[in-house]
Order: C-alpha cells, then structure tokens, then sequence
C-alpha cells in the first residue's frame, strides 16, 4: 500500500472577493482507506498527425490493469507553450485514425475539453471497457508532446 | 483581465523505488490566445440527499455559440469522509470516475453537445451513491458565459 497525494491550488483575481481552491487529495483504492499502490509511470508522447487515437485504453496496454471496478487517477499535460495549438482529450472508443470528430456519445469519443500549450488535467477513470478510453486529438500536425500517468489499484 | 492560476503537485515516497515528486503550474488562458478567463459561477457549496444525478451547471448553455470553442475548467470535490461513499461523474451520459471521499477533479470542459437523439448534451451530473446526505464544493472558471433565457425549456 502507497501513499499518494496530489495537492491543487487554485487562485484568481477574477472576483473582488477573490477566488482560492486548496485541496489534498489521498488517492485511495475503491471504497477503502488503503492507498493506491500502482501506475502506469509518467509518459512522455509525441505526435505528428491531427488523427485521434487512444491515449490510454481501459484494459489494455500499459492500463490493462485499469477497469472499471477499481479506483484509478489520470493526470494529463500538453507539454507545449503555444497558446493556439491544442489537444482534445475524449471519453470514448477511438478507431486509431481519423480525425477528431465533434459527433459525440456513440463508438467515438466524447470530447472532454482540450489541454493548451500547459494545461494540465487532474481526473478519477472509470475505466469502462469499450466507452471507457481516453482519447486524444493534436490540433496541428506539427509535433506537439503530452505527458501521462495513471495511479491505479 | 483576470489572471488564474492553477497548480497541482503529486508527491509519494513509496509508490515507485524513488521519491515521486511532480509539480506543475498553468495560467488559464481565453482559448486560444494569452487573455485570461473572466468569468466564474462562483464556489457552489450543496449538500445532496439522493442518488439522483444533477446537472452541476445549469445556468451554462451548453453547446451554445457563445461556448463554441471557448475555454472552460471545472473542480469538483467530494467532502464526504466516508470512504465507501462516492459520485459518479459523467459527461454527456459518458461516465467519467467516481469521485471517492476526499478526492477531487480538475479538467477542461469542452460543453460539446452529443449528435445522439437521447438529449445528452454537454452536461457534467454527479451522482451521488448514497441519499443519507454528501457535501460537495464544485466550481467553474471560463469565459463567454450566456444565460438561459427566462423560462427556457431545458432537457
């Protein structure tokens, strides 16, 4: 059993009362106290083509110890620093080509929001077999790079 | 212009050989160019007592125009301390995770509408897994907001 924590600060001049999210979380095994105690290891991944494609698919590859019936964590980050390039992260069944489609909630992928030059995104997978893949689509065809890691039970 | 920053560090001494450490920090930006988000909903702070899913942001027209390629975030937290307790969130009908107690999200929000004939549109629902009572704090930052118009009809 590992100890995880992953620690958010959030803070804006948005409001005039101002805005600030402080958080800890302990990343924990479904329904339990017991800390995770997997992962997939931090990934680093370029791509060269605006086709979508399975970033990581549930079962499968390196998360083929990730279902649906465990707890697990995906943090997400584009490693560029353009402000107009992209990468759209979907829910869903990518076919592995083709081009990202905004045709959402059947076999494609859902999209989720896109990640710009270092956005980075922190969620729990549930990792449904078939619906359950995490998907993402460059916007460019020039390289753009992301980096990922799953925690999982 | 507003500037919002978001940092996340995820540290474990003992789940790999080595100390894990990885700390990163983003400025939320309008999409595509260097102007910050402006707009917020403001902290919502609800204590739910169904296992009924609800839409967390019905005041945001999904998928409307003023959303179209817009950049939006959302955080999510589940206060409960109950450890058997848990939301399930889902977008557009597509489950996303479950949000055990203590845990929370933060991701970008697309408001993409579904093209399925079963009205799942863009919505972000949780759900919780018990109805004697969780609380929950969740919250979004984005730009472009419109509102619904008196009595709109929404499904």
């Amino acid at each position: 059993m590992a100890t995880i924590n992953a620690i958010i600060s959030v803070s804006s001049d948005i409001s005039d009362y101002g805005l600030s999210v402080n958080n800890t979380m302990t990343m924990n095994k479904a329904g339990t106290t017991d800390g995770l105690e997997k992962t997939t290891g931090l990934h680093r991944r370029s791509f060269l083509s605006t086709n979508q494609v399975d970033l990581l698919t549930a079962g499968s590859g390196r998360a083929d110890e990730v279902t649906a019936s465990k707890a697990a964590k995906l943090y997400i980050k584009n490693l560029g620093t353009s402000t107009t390039e992209f990468f759209t992260i979907g829910f869903g069944n990518s076919s592995g080509s083709g081009t990202h489609t905004a045709t959402n909630g059947d076999a494609t992928a859902f999209e989720l929001g896109r990640l710009y030059g270092g956005d980075w995104m922190i969620i729990p997978w549930l990792a449904v077999s078939t619906t359950g893949d995490i998907t993402i689509a460059p916007s460019v065809s020039t390289e753009m790079d992301v980096e990922y890691m799953a925690f999982h039970e | 212009m507003a500037t919002t920053t978001a940092a996340l560090t995820i540290t474990s001494t003992d789940l790999v050989g080595d100390a894990l450490s990885l700390s990163t920090t983003t400025t939320l930006s309008k999409a595509g160019n260097t102007a910050g988000l402006d707009q917020t909903t403001g902290m919502n702070v609800a204590y739910l007592t169904s296992t009924a899913a609800i839409d967390l942001f019905p005041a945001l027209v999904e998928g409307s125009l003023a959303f179209t390629g817009k950049s939006s975030w959302v955080y999510i937290c589940n206060k409960s301390e109950d450890e058997t307790e848990y939301a399930l969130v889902t977008i557009g009908g597509i489950n996303i995770g479950r949000l055990y107690a203590g845990d929370y999200l933060w991701m970008p929000w697309s408001m993409k509408e579904s093209a399925n004939a079963d009205n799942h549109h863009g919505d972000i629902e949780i759900a919780p897994s018990v109805a004697t009572g969780m609380w929950f704090d969740w919250i979004c930052i984005n730009e472009g907001t419109e509102h619904h118009a008196v009595d709109l009809a929404i499904s």
